[in-house]
């Protein structure tokens, strides 16, 4: 695994990113991102009729001329952005190991953040276990970086995961819809991560999904021969003779299994993108991700 | 074709065993995975048998391959080209007597030879041989097969040991001088280094025995008319067995005795004070695997009186000799020995001389004047005291050593096995030597005159030597093989075999030497009846549980039968380590980097060897 990423070159780079949201949200407070209410920004949004007290700034004279009637411009309200990074925080993130994956998939979580957190939109860290899980409060501004690193830094995966069921207790919680960043290996079967997509879909959230997995997993070490693969997850264990044959065998169940995610995603109106963490986080970010839209 | 070494093909019995190292190496190697999410999936490959399918290289076809051509080589196998010109050579020693399941093992031998011969077909040649007494051909003309079995049917087993023969030069030279194309020796013995134009047939299997090894019937003492026997039994076995000896004469049982013997080991049971009879038979009631050495015969010992002869320069000394009850006694000088007939006589008395070689008789040496085969002689000394012997022992009982002292004394040093009987500091005064049972004493004192009660030690020592002298004399038997000596054969007399064949001796015949059956001979002269014991003594043939191997060495230089015979095993063995070769190259697992066999094979190869 390459050293930490997040070098002062990498953050200025991401300081000229911006999400790019497919929905409109009721922020708190003025920002970047539209809003369904009308209010103040450059951004035409409809015409009124005009009524006493209206702002005579915004009646549109040309209207008036022609129609002999009192018109005035609406704009667009621009609010801030509330977006929830959710991280597969499972046993199986730990394979082959906590450097070899799960930091990967937290550099990935914690670059998206820079970039909200430098939007001084708001971000909130999830870390998805069995059970509950953690999760992060809203941060705001750059400076609250360190408290994103400081969160995904405690995370130790483990345990299974059940992504609905986990899903469904994080959301629990969930006052404002924004952005979902959902990050993880998705081996799960395609019931359990439809199911817990269409959860966030319900939550009205814009979804992004970034799948993770390690060089490992894409293509398995193991040695030719009589092998007893043991479930990270659940402990089951299973015989298996390793060979060209299964390898190639392995290979495209994988292929398969990604490109039914990719399908399903494409059809939720999802931004989906499949991360190989041996890959640089900076072509992904700064190439990968913007050509799936995530960018402005 | 055949098989030289067929032993060698056990060899096989093993090949499985190669399966083993496979067996534990395929055991699954645990490897911890993110999911199995995808594995299930491709639930074919997947197996819930404990072992799972076994999946073996090609490796391992290789190495069953290079294994069974090196058994195959090992075993020696030979195409064979039908032999028209063969020796039947049968083992017909007393050993072959033994049963296999109710057939002795020279019935088995009978039967096996039938197959044997089928080989040779109808228009081959056989001769036919037997190993003792000695190794000589019984047909005067070339036999068919069909003859050569039915003359083999008809032999018997002799009651004799094995011949001394060295099977590998007497095959090779018989090979050599009659062109036999091949030899077949059918015996009861192993065999070792079999070769190509010899084919041994074993037949017989190691197994325990019991055998009288040991019977002697004597007098009890010089005036006692009673009889004594003693009967040895060695059981050839791993437990300890227990027997029923008896004493018979005439076809009745005049004692018996309920004897243990242990182990490995030896046991003798004592008879006293039966009657005397012509001939006796020990017997062992059991039922073991040689029924022959469950028998031994002896005869009564020839007179109750002891005849002395003594061979002395001094005839007064040994003239006191008659003063004892029972002794006769002939005082001859030593020049006269060589014109003396001396049968007859029970003890031959050297005093002061010595025979040119041991005599025939039992003997008694006293102060031989030069040394011996059998002692050397050491410097004169005089009153020398007794410091050890023997006890107990026929020779020292009663007798006082304390009073025992010799005046004139010369020590004897031993020149062949024996016993010391009696021993001063300075060696040896009384050696005792038997020698194809026949007792030899050499004293190296003087124990004559007998003075009676004026000298009591040494007359009840003298006493003890004449008794013990006929404690061996008379019921001594010998070997079956040994030659019944026929002197002065008179017209109608005759000899009747234990078999109860009677044969019509000639003059001329000095002997009679057909002894080859263990029993009673008894020979008709003039009226009177003189019987002769012969037993089989041969520890080795009783011995059933070891047979020494017959060791055939393969020089035989007949070319005749080479071209009966293509031996390919050379090229078993060259394929064999072709293929280790190939092995070698294609999985070379212990080879080092350094060797530079960078090959696909050779790196899958290390990989193996250092993911172990």
């Amino acid at each position: 695994m390459a050293s930490n990423p997040f070098t002062a070159e990498f953050l200025s780079q991401l300081e000229a990113l911006r999400l790019r949201t497919r929905k409109e949200f009721l922020g708190s407070n003025t920002g970047s991102y539209s809003s369904p209410r009308r209010g103040t920004s450059l951004e035409f949004a409809d015409y009124r009729r005009y009524t006493p007290g209206d702002d005579l700034r915004y009646i549109d004279w040309g209207i008036y001329a022609r129609s002999d009637r009192l018109f005035v411009k609406v704009f667009r309200q621009e609010v801030d952005l509330f977006a929830y990074v959710f991280v597969d925080a499972s046993a199986s993130m730990a394979f082959p190991s906590r450097e070899e994956k799960f930091l990967p998939a937290s550099h990935v979580a914690l670059a998206l953040s820079y970039v909200i957190l430098a939007n001084q939109d708001h971000v909130k860290l999830h870390l998805l276990q069995n059970g509950s899980g953690k999760a992060s409060q809203f941060y705001r501004g750059r400076r609250r970086m360190r408290d994103c690193v400081e969160f995904t830094s405690s995370a130790s995966p483990g345990g299974k995961l059940e992504l609905s069921s986990s899903l469904g207790e994080h959301l629990k919680r969930l006052r404002r819809p924004g952005k979902a960043i959902l990050i993880s290996d998705f081996l799960m079967p395609a019931a359990s991560y439809q199911q817990g997509l269409n959860l966030l879909r319900a939550f009205n959230l814009d979804i992004v999904a970034i799948q993770v997995m390690s060089r490992s997993e894409v293509d398995p070490p193991f040695p030719n021969g009589s092998i007893a693969l043991i479930d990270s997850e659940n402990q089951n264990e299973l015989k298996q003779q390793w060979n060209t044959k299964a390898r190639r065998d392995y290979q495209s169940k994988l292929a398969h299994h990604n490109l039914e995610i990719r399908s399903f995603c494409h059809q939720s109106g999802i931004h989906y993108s499949f991360y190989v963490t041996d890959r640089d986080l900076g072509e992904f970010v700064f190439a990968t991700l913007p050509a799936i839209g995530l960018f402005k | 074709m055949e098989f030289l070494n067929p032993t060698a093909l056990f060899g096989l019995l093993a090949l499985p065993l190669l399966l083993i190292p496979y067996l534990i190496r395929r055991k699954p190697r645990r490897l911890v995975f993110s999911s199995l999410l995808l594995f299930l999936e491709s639930g074919a490959q997947a197996s819930g048998r404990p072992l799972g399918r076994i999946n073996l290289p090609p490796l391992f076809f290789l190495q069953l391959l290079f294994l069974f051509l090196l058994v195959a080589a090992l075993s020696e196998p030979v195409f064979s080209v039908r032999p028209t010109n063969v020796a039947v050579i049968v083992d017909n020693s007393a050993s072959m007597q033994a049963l296999e399941d109710g057939t002795t093992r020279f019935a088995l031998a009978k039967e096996k030879l039938g197959t044997v011969l089928d080989e040779v077909g109808t228009a081959g040649q056989v001769d036919v041989y037997l190993t003792t007494p000695r190794l000589a051909k019984l047909n005067a003309t070339v036999l068919t097969p069909a003859q050569a079995l039915g003359l083999v049917k008809n032999l018997q087993t002799y009651d004799l040991g094995d011949a001394v023969i060295d099977y590998d030069q007497a095959f090779s030279q018989l090979a050599q001088e009659q062109k036999y194309e091949r030899i077949y020796f059918l015996t009861d013995h192993p065999t070792t280094g079999q070769t190509a134009a010899t084919r041994v047939i074993s037949v017989g299997q190691p197994k325990g025995n019991l055998a009288v090894t040991g019977f002697d019937v004597h007098r009890g003492s010089l005036l006692d008319a009673r009889m004594q026997a003693s009967v040895m039994v060695v059981n050839f076995s791993t437990r300890e067995e227990k027997v029923k000896v008896s004493l018979k004469a005439d076809g009745a049982t005049l004692a018996s005795r309920d004897l243990a013997v242990a182990a490995e080991k030896s046991a003798t049971a004592t008879f006293d004070g039966f009657a005397e009879r012509p001939a006796y038979e020990a017997e062992i009631d059991t039922r073991d695997a040689l029924p022959l050495d469950n028998h031994r015969f002896a005869v009564a010992p020839g007179s109750r009186n002891l005849r002395i002869l003594v061979i002395t320069p001094r005839p007064k000394a040994a003239a006191s000799l008659r003063s004892i009850k029972g002794v006769n006694v002939d005082v001859i000088s030593p020049a006269e020995y060589g014109k003396t007939d001396r049968t007859g006589y029970g003890l031959e008395i050297f005093h002061f001389s010595s025979p040119e070689q041991l005599p025939e008789n039992p003997a008694l040496f006293i102060l031989p004047p030069e040394s011996s085969s059998l002692v050397d002689l050491g410097p004169p000394t005089s009153n020398v005291q007794v410091s050890t012997w023997r006890e107990p022992h026929g020779l020292t009982r009663y007798v006082n050593f304390s009073l025992f002292r010799p005046t004139y004394s010369r020590p004897l040093k031993p020149q062949t096995a024996g016993q010391v009987i009696i021993e001063s500091p300075n060696g040896a005064l009384a050696f005792a030597v038997e020698q194809r049972s026949t007792r030899y004493l050499t004293l190296g004192f003087d124990p004559l005159p007998y003075l009676g009660r004026e000298n009591l030690p040494m007359s009840v020592f003298t006493l003890n030597v004449l008794d013990w002298f006929l404690e061996s004399g008379g019921a001594r038997s010998q070997a079956t093989g040994e030659p019944i000596p026929l002197s002065s054969i008179d017209s109608g007399d005759s000899l009747t075999t234990p078999d109860g064949e009677t044969i019509t001796l000639k003059r001329g015949n000095g002997y009679f030497s057909a002894t080859f059956h263990q029993g009673v001979y008894r020979r008709l002269h003039g009226g009177a009846s003189e019987y002769f014991a012969r037993n089989l003594d041969d520890l080795g043939e009783s011995d059933l549980r070891t047979s020494a191997p017959v060791r055939l060495r393969g020089h035989s230089g007949n070319g005749a039968s080479a071209s009966v015979l293509f031996s390919f095993w050379p090229y078993l063995l060259l394929a064999s380590f072709l293929l280790l070769l190939v092995e070698w190259f294609v999985f070379p697992r212990w080879a080092t980097p350094r060797l530079g066999l960078a090959s696909g094979g050779f790196r899958r190869g290390w990989r193996q060897l250092m993911s172990r």
